[in-house]
């Protein structure tokens, strides 16, 4: 009985919360006009959507977003492992300066990434190039995977990796057959919040990549002086988003 | 590399395994080194040089002025007491949000982690439509008895947080309840404990180092973030991050100067916020 | 643990740090970089030209209006394509955004090469990059169009009292006009005292942005402009208790007045923008009952420009580019009420007969203003700053 309210109380709270400002995000994007004290939109329309396609140039920016954002993941996930894996070897308490240096982005402020990354990457010869733009959303996500995979690597693995060693199994078959479906939760996050980061970003994509169009860059302006193709472009962005969400939720279940 | 004895890996003698253990690290400290520390050192030069000007001219008048500036010691003083409220409330919502969600279907785990994927802009933007004066909730109801948005207490910008980073550890937490957990979990249900016990020694130590970490997280973010209380702040006080953003408007030499600085000091106290729970977590893991 | 595992730890922890002097060595030591050559080199306009063919021009504007955005890509983009450039709109959510990358450049070093070509940009954006030294200089007043332009006109060399000094090229008109519902207040008040009086009448329906906000400040100088410092501060004081959330919450920009006016919350809005009626009204934000006002009998006047960073990559394309959006076809479009209705830069007086009759014929919209009265002085610019200190102290801490 006490379960059943519990669910149903869950339930309320996922419909009012999660839900409901939903629902409105996508009434806004289909709204030509949506004053007080109306509480639906007193016209629809699809000049969102018109505007996000055309001027806005949605799609291109969509798929440059995509593409930097998945070759950051990838990367990520690529320099994290290993280190993760040495950290949760040694110990995260073992070496603070260590740590330190790698979870550098995540405490400082996102601003400050305006200033330093910029200059510094126009230095380096790393701006307005793609790979630079890469390399800029791989910093900023990087101290996630890493920490986010620490975790992943604990006793646990190591004994199945032992077990695997004494079955004789080589070091690619244990990585493919222990390691990675033992992971595969904290590597679906780790993987999640890297393209989450990529994603979302503004900033450097304006001042590194050197005005590169893509979604957060075409979206922001857009928020509170035009709601509606900013709710339009806002949806265009939570799709993908979503989709890796869910992806990533799934396979939180059922590890090694 | 051979098939490693367990037993052997312990007493092996030199610090071979472990500093090729230790080489794992090399790639993605070279990277944040070699690209972000650049670029802090680049902002320490900005609030240190000002534009234009060579080494010769190393000042500290952007990081006096910004000391002396009561407005600036009102926003540190404001953005603190954000962070600490923000982060306290999503920490406990996200435990329990964790341990009611772990056991459900898909679709509620995804629901629960909707808020993730949406930028803080976008769910700013929502609460304006929704809690402004008004806003949809106030033609629903007729009224609203309590308006967060731009309350000079930050009350919008805790909102805007809270409804962000909730969802945000609970994902943390929830990639750190494997199986494992849940078979100590049974195990020890097996052996008598209730479920308070259960909780106490097989979830909390399992869940402390992600709650811990990802409440550093939330904490480090909203120390340095000024695009929510762009949005739904209060005119006076800003948060530091706010604060360096105005201050590039007016004098941009001067202006940088101190915006660089008081970003800086954003970082150096979530720098100082991870030392603190660096050590509270070697105490209590014990060493 | 075992002290072999700590050794290493240690061996990274000096590894590091020796990484950081040395970083630090080089980020510190290659600072300052010499002088780019601010001016643009004497050349003929139909070099320019030449010059200009092929070049790509990154024109950094702000993205989120989409009218605008609209008439630069449908309107200026293929007129620049017809003399050879490739233009190409960068969005942006503030003009800051684009003078933080010139300065990053300048910082590092550059003197060319620079990724932005053109800035759609004014006030105290442009103020601050011309104290830096990041415009080209010298070339606006070359430019063949600009005869059309009469840059003895104190608002069009002076922006917000500042000298543009040939560093930035007019594009639009812009006046500080307010906007009001008819419905919700038949008799508009036609001065300061009168607003005041209708605020004691209907408390709580009148509000203006914070400053420094552009528009709030603006609000405040036309305030200061009409009866003096001591008198205006005296009459915010009054005024604040009357107004939206008895004063103690402001909106933060003129996006959020123009909510808060949509959604019934107040009953003026304001703007520098004369057609920001007519975009509100197309965006289905404001009511059609909506109708523009002047206070005082006239209107701060103001021009918005575009400039050219010192170290653009296509200085040639970029100023050719500036030429284009002075020609009269562009600039009719523009000013069509039917469309933007943005008013022109372009002195009529120097338009010959068929130029002139492509501004004829324009129907007249209700959400523009044809005349904006008297043209009120601008303050010098060093009075802004402390005019804003004093908002924040007195009204926004005081209160």
């Amino acid at each position: 009985m006490a379960e059943r309210i519990w669910k149903a109380a869950g339930w309320m709270a996922v419909g009012l919360l999660i839900v409901l400002p939903g629902l409105s995000l996508v009434l806004q994007s289909f709204a030509n006009s949506w004053r007080a004290p109306a509480v639906f939109p007193q016209e629809f329309g699809l000049r969102g959507f018109e505007i996000a396609f055309s001027s806005a140039g949605a799609i291109g920016a969509g798929l440059d977003s995509l593409a930097v954002a998945s070759a950051t993941t990838a990367l990520c996930l690529v320099l994290a492992w290993p280190a993760a894996r040495a950290l949760a070897q040694c110990g995260i308490a073992r070496s603070p300066l260590v740590v330190l240096v790698i979870a550098l982005p995540l405490l400082m402020p996102p601003y400050l990434a305006g200033f330093g990354l910029t200059e510094w990457f126009i230095r380096l010869g790393l701006d307005a190039t793609v790979i630079g733009l890469v390399l800029a959303h791989t910093v900023l996500a990087l101290p996630y995977a890493v920490i986010i995979l620490t975790f992943g690597f604990g006793s646990h693995l190591r004994e199945l990796e032992e077990m695997a060693d004494l079955a004789g199994l080589s070091r690619l078959r244990r990585l493919a057959w222990v390691s990675l479906p033992s992971v595969r939760p904290t590597l679906a996050t780790a993987a999640l919040l890297s393209f989450l980061v990529s994603w979302s970003q503004y900033g450097p994509s304006l001042a590194v990549g050197g005005g590169r169009a893509t979604l957060p860059v075409v979206m922001l302006p857009f928020i509170r002086t035009d709601p509606q193709v900013a709710a339009a472009l806002g949806m265009l962005f939570i799709v993908p988003a979503m989709l890796v969400l869910v992806w990533a939720v799934r396979s939180q279940r059922n590890p090694l | 590399m051979e098939a490693r004895d367990p037993e052997r890996r312990l007493t092996r003698p030199g610090g071979r395994t472990a500093v090729s253990q230790h080489l794992g690290l090399l790639p993605a400290l070279a990277v944040l080194l070699l690209l972000y520390g650049g670029a802090v050192l680049g902002a320490l030069r900005v609030s240190l040089i000002p534009l234009g000007g060579g080494t010769g001219e190393l000042t500290l008048d952007a990081w006096g002025a910004v000391f002396a500036d009561p407005t600036f010691l009102d926003a540190l003083a404001f953005t603190i007491r954000i962070t600490v409220i923000a982060t306290a409330i999503s920490a406990l919502l996200a435990l329990l949000l964790a341990l009611s969600v772990r056991d459900r279907g898909l679709l509620a785990r995804v629901s629960s982690a909707g808020p993730v994927p949406v930028p803080h802009l976008l769910v700013a933007t929502v609460a304006v439509l929704w809690l402004a004066p008004g806003g949809i909730a106030d033609r629903v109801l007729g009224g609203l008895p309590l308006n967060p948005i731009r309350d000079p207490g930050g009350s919008g910008v805790i909102l805007v947080y809270v409804f962000k980073e909730t969802p945000f550890i609970a994902l943390l937490l929830l990639a750190s309840l494997g199986r494992s957990v849940r078979q100590r979990e049974e195990a020890a249900r097996v052996l008598g404990a209730n479920r308070l016990q259960a909780f106490t020694w097989v979830l909390w130590p399992a869940l402390r180092a992600p709650l811990l970490l990802g409440s550093l997280i939330v904490a480090a973010f909203t120390i340095g973030s000024f695009e929510v209380p762009l949005a739904v702040g209060p005119s006076y006080p800003q948060t530091l991050a706010g604060w360096a953003f105005e201050a590039t408007r007016g004098d941009l030499i001067s202006g940088e100067g101190e915006a660089a600085a008081a970003l800086l000091v954003a970082g150096a106290l979530a720098v100082a916020l991870a030392a603190i729970s660096a050590r509270f977590a070697r105490n209590v893991e014990g060493g | 643990m075992t002290d072999e595992f700590r050794k290493p730890g240690r061996s990274f922890a000096a590894a590091s740090t020796l990484a950081a002097i040395l970083l630090g060595v080089l980020v510190f030591a290659g600072c300052g970089g010499e002088e780019p050559a601010p001016t643009a080199s004497v050349q003929s306009f139909t070099e320019i030209r030449e010059e200009a063919r092929g070049q790509t021009v990154r024109w950094w504007m702000f993205g989120g209006d989409a009218r605008i955005n609209e008439y630069v890509d449908e309107q200026v983009i293929p007129a620049a394509e017809r003399r050879g450039v490739n233009l190409i709109r960068i969005p942006i959510t503030d003009t800051a955004e684009a003078v933080q990358r010139v300065a990053a450049q300048r910082r590092a070093g550059k003197t060319g090469g620079g990724r932005v070509d053109l800035i759609w940009i004014n006030g105290e954006n442009f103020a601050a990059g011309k104290e830096a030294g990041l415009w080209l200089e010298d070339w606006s007043e070359g430019l063949p169009n600009s005869k059309l332009v009469d840059f003895e006109d104190p608002s069009i060399n002076l922006d917000l009292a500042v000298p543009i000094v040939g560093q930035e090229a007019p594009w639009s008109r812009a006046a500080f006009i307010y906007a009001i519902s008819p419905s919700a207040v038949p008799e508009p008040p036609a001065s300061f005292e009168d607003l005041l009086a209708w605020a004691k009448e209907n408390p709580g329906r009148f509000s203006y942005p914070a400053p420094p906000d552009f528009t709030g400040t603006s609000f405040v100088k036309q305030v200061v402009i009409e009866m003096g410092e001591d008198r205006a501060f005296e009459y915010l004081r009054e005024l604040q208790p009357l107004m939206w959330s008895e004063g103690e919450r402001f909106p933060a920009s003129e996006a959020e007045l123009n909510e808060l006016f949509a959604n019934g919350q107040v009953d003026f809005a304001m703007s520098f923008n004369p057609n920001f009626i007519s975009t509100a009204v197309e965006k289905g934000q404001f009511p059609e009952s909506t109708r523009p006002l002047l206070l005082e009998g006239g209107a701060l006047v103001n021009t918005s420009y575009v400039t050219i960073p010192a170290d653009a990559s296509s200085t040639a394309g970029a100023q050719v580019v500036a030429d284009l959006l002075l020609a009269p076809g562009l600039q009719a479009v523009k000013a069509d009420p039917a469309g933007l209705g943005i008013p022109s830069v372009l002195d009529r007086t120097r338009l010959d007969q068929r130029q002139l009759a492509l501004f004829a014929g324009d129907e007249s919209s209700p959400y523009l203003l044809e005349d904006f009265g008297d043209t009120k002085t601008e303050l010098p610019a060093e009075r802004v700053a402390p005019l804003e200190e004093r908002w924040k102290r007195e009204i926004l801490s005081g209160g």
